[in-house]
């Protein structure tokens, strides 16, 4: 059993971009959620608009990258302002149900034959960011050791990605730490009461679901350079629910939490895949259990991961940073 | 609409006795026009003329399901009449939302306690400042635009807080606070607003008599500096001890108003609210039974 290999291997996908990039849409769904109290389930729709609006520009219309993402990014501004102005004055539950059907829909509309010339249908887009990687400065050539072996430009993305990821933290943190951020941590608390005190709560509640959609878009902007291309399988919900576990495990209301529990959450997914798979391979396993097994690593990894996140809420439903006596306070 | 402009009588001790509810004020701060708030076929509010006499405490009696509650919501703007015109300060307020009636200086408070749990006892009191410069969004990161400001807020809600005797609480979160110091909280957040008018929604349900006198207290300084209070209220002796005049509500309706001593004796305030309701044992939750021809 080569267990420096798992860890390797684990230590390699908590990292690397992938999790820079769920540290970015968590951290959004935690100002959406953790602070303001919006229950948004579609957080993977700001993803697909920020990916898919930059893609569009550069690889349909011949654009600049540099249009593509402003571009990316006003739409998930309009998209908030869409999904926010019908819904928000509602309770919270029809913001919850709308948020996640709107990203679905979004998900199929791009995908849709009538779309392809536009969005490349089910085959995505490509080469999109080059101008991306022609702005690295790090030398060409391979850095590191062992499995932390990166390529210059792999390098490039996760540097880009994590100071994507510190900027927003702090951006996030700054918001929260101002009379801005009181209102909207009041509004989570009582909406009334803050209607009460002539605050208008509406307009808080969609400013915060602006922001915390254009943090998501930037996590889509990150996947369409990571991967120089787009293709809607990306954008399936359960990337929503991917990023929501990694909050849940990083612990609401923090400012690190979103960020580790990201890099845990691809850590262990990553690590208990690699587990498995080392199983197999060594022989450990009757064999009709390798079999079954075989092939179906990743899913029995995020069934696992299912199960520790069950194990946590009823150890530590705070989450790792969490504040345990907060979840007592809750209205 | 030009009531605001006919001139209004002498309010004389006989006048006042022949008039009938939705009496004349000599300094109204706020009128109230055909308010009607109907739920299914029920007209839960449904008041021809009322009006609130600038600088007094008026209380609002009356059984379960009169609809003192519903007409808080409808002036406060957290429900909406099906008709009806209302100004606070001659500044018409129908259509309003909530937010726009606090700042115009109406604030309410409501009957189950609404404290921001998860922030502190001082942040609650800081939300409520009015229009402060760090709370928009564009200023929220310029940290130098608002810090003065900020400074100046929270020393105002220390001191109120000090008042209210909650001081030592300040960096608690309010959702440890007792269920009387939850009514303390709310009344001072309220003051935080800087309102002209508040209104209470029964200020001492649910709170010991020790706490019940300091809230009237403070109800009564409140008052002494100019602010006007409606309150809805249960608890008849404290009606009768802090309140100027008494509104008595059944079925909606305004049954009569007057003094906290006229309205103790009137016949039908004892039979609609004081009377039955009482020797029934508080049958909770049924409207008035008798018939108001008022």
């Amino acid at each position: 059993m080569e267990f420096d290999t798992i860890f390797g291997n684990a230590a390699r996908a908590g990292l690397g971009p992938q999790a820079a990039i769920f540290a970015l849409a968590a951290i959004g769904l935690n100002l959406h959620f953790g602070y303001a109290g919006l229950l948004n389930f579609g957080q993977v729709g700001f993803m697909m608009l920020g990916a898919y609006g930059t893609a569009i520009v550069v690889a349909t219309w011949g654009g600049s990258l540099w249009l593509g993402i402003p571009f990316g990014l006003g739409l998930c501004v309009a998209f908030a302002l869409a999904l926010g102005i019908p819904t928000l004055r509602l309770r919270s539950d029809y913001f919850a149900i709308t948020t996640i059907a709107a990203a679905e829909i979004l998900r199929l509309l791009i995908r849709s034959s009538p779309a392809t010339d536009v969005t490349g249908g089910p085959f995505g887009l490509q080469a999109i960011a080059n101008s991306f990687y022609d702005l690295n400065f790090l030398p060409d050539g391979r850095f590191g050791w062992g499995t932390f072996t990166y390529s210059s430009n792999q390098l490039w993305v996760m540097l880009v990605a994590w100071i994507l990821v510190v900027l927003c933290s702090a951006l996030v943190l700054g918001l929260i730490r101002s009379p801005w951020g009181r209102v909207v941590r009041a509004i989570r608390e009582d909406e009334d009461a803050v209607l009460s005190l002539g605050k208008n709560t509406v307009a808080y509640k969609l400013q915060a679901l602006v922001i915390g959609g254009l943090i998501g878009g930037l996590a889509g902007v990150i996947d369409v350079l990571q991967q120089s291309g787009v293709g809607s399988e990306n954008f399936e919900p359960q990337v929503t629910f991917f990023a929501w576990a990694a909050l849940i495990l990083g612990g609401l209301a923090t400012t690190v939490g979103p960020v580790v529990g990201a890099m845990l959450f691809w850590f262990l997914r990553e690590g208990v895949e690699s587990f498995i798979r080392q199983l197999s391979e060594q022989g450990w396993l009757p064999n009709a259990l390798a079999d079954f097994l075989d092939g179906a690593e990743g899913a029995i990894s995020i069934a696992l991961m299912g199960v520790g996140l069950v194990g946590l809420m009823a150890l530590r439903p705070q989450g790792i940073f969490g504040r345990r006596r907060n979840l007592h306070l809750g209205t | 609409m030009s009531e605001m402009t006919t001139t209004r009588p002498e309010l004389t001790q006989a006048a006042l006795e022949a008039a009938p509810p939705g009496r004349l004020k000599d300094d109204p701060i706020l009128i109230t026009f055909g308010m009607l708030k109907t739920f299914g076929g029920i007209r839960a509010v449904d008041i021809d003329h009322l009006e609130i006499e600038r600088g007094t405490i008026t209380a609002i009696i009356g059984p379960n399901g009169a609809g003192k509650t519903t007409l808080f919501n409808l002036l406060t703007g957290f429900d909406r009449p099906d008709h009806g015109s209302w100004r606070l300060d001659g500044r018409r307020l129908g259509g309003l939302p909530p937010h726009r009636i606090a700042r115009l200086g109406m604030v309410r408070t409501f009957q189950l306690t609404r404290s921001l749990s998860r922030l502190t006892v001082l942040e609650n009191m800081a939300v409520a400042a009015q229009t402060q410069r760090g709370e928009r969004l564009e200023r929220a990161l310029l940290r130098w635009l608002w810090q003065s400001e900020e400074e100046r807020v929270m020393t105002r809600a220390s001191e109120l807080l000090d008042r209210f005797g909650i001081a030592h609480m300040a960096d608690e979160q309010a959702g440890t606070l007792s269920g009387g110091q939850r009514k303390l909280l709310e009344m001072a957040r309220a003051l935080m607003t800087d309102p002209h008018m508040v209104m209470l929604d029964e200020p001492t349900a649910g709170v010991n008599p020790a706490l019940t006198e300091s809230l009237l207290e403070h109800i009564r300084n409140l008052n002494a500096q100019g602010v006007t209070i409606v309150f809805v209220e249960h608890n008849m002796d404290v009606v009768m001890d802090i309140s100027d005049w008494v509104v008595v509500m059944a079925q909606g309706r305004i049954l009569t108003e007057g003094r906290p001593e006229e309205v103790v004796a009137n016949e039908e305030v004892i039979d609609a609210y004081l009377g039955r309701a009482h020797e029934r044992g508080n049958d909770e939750g049924e409207p008035g039974e008798e018939e108001s021809d008022a």
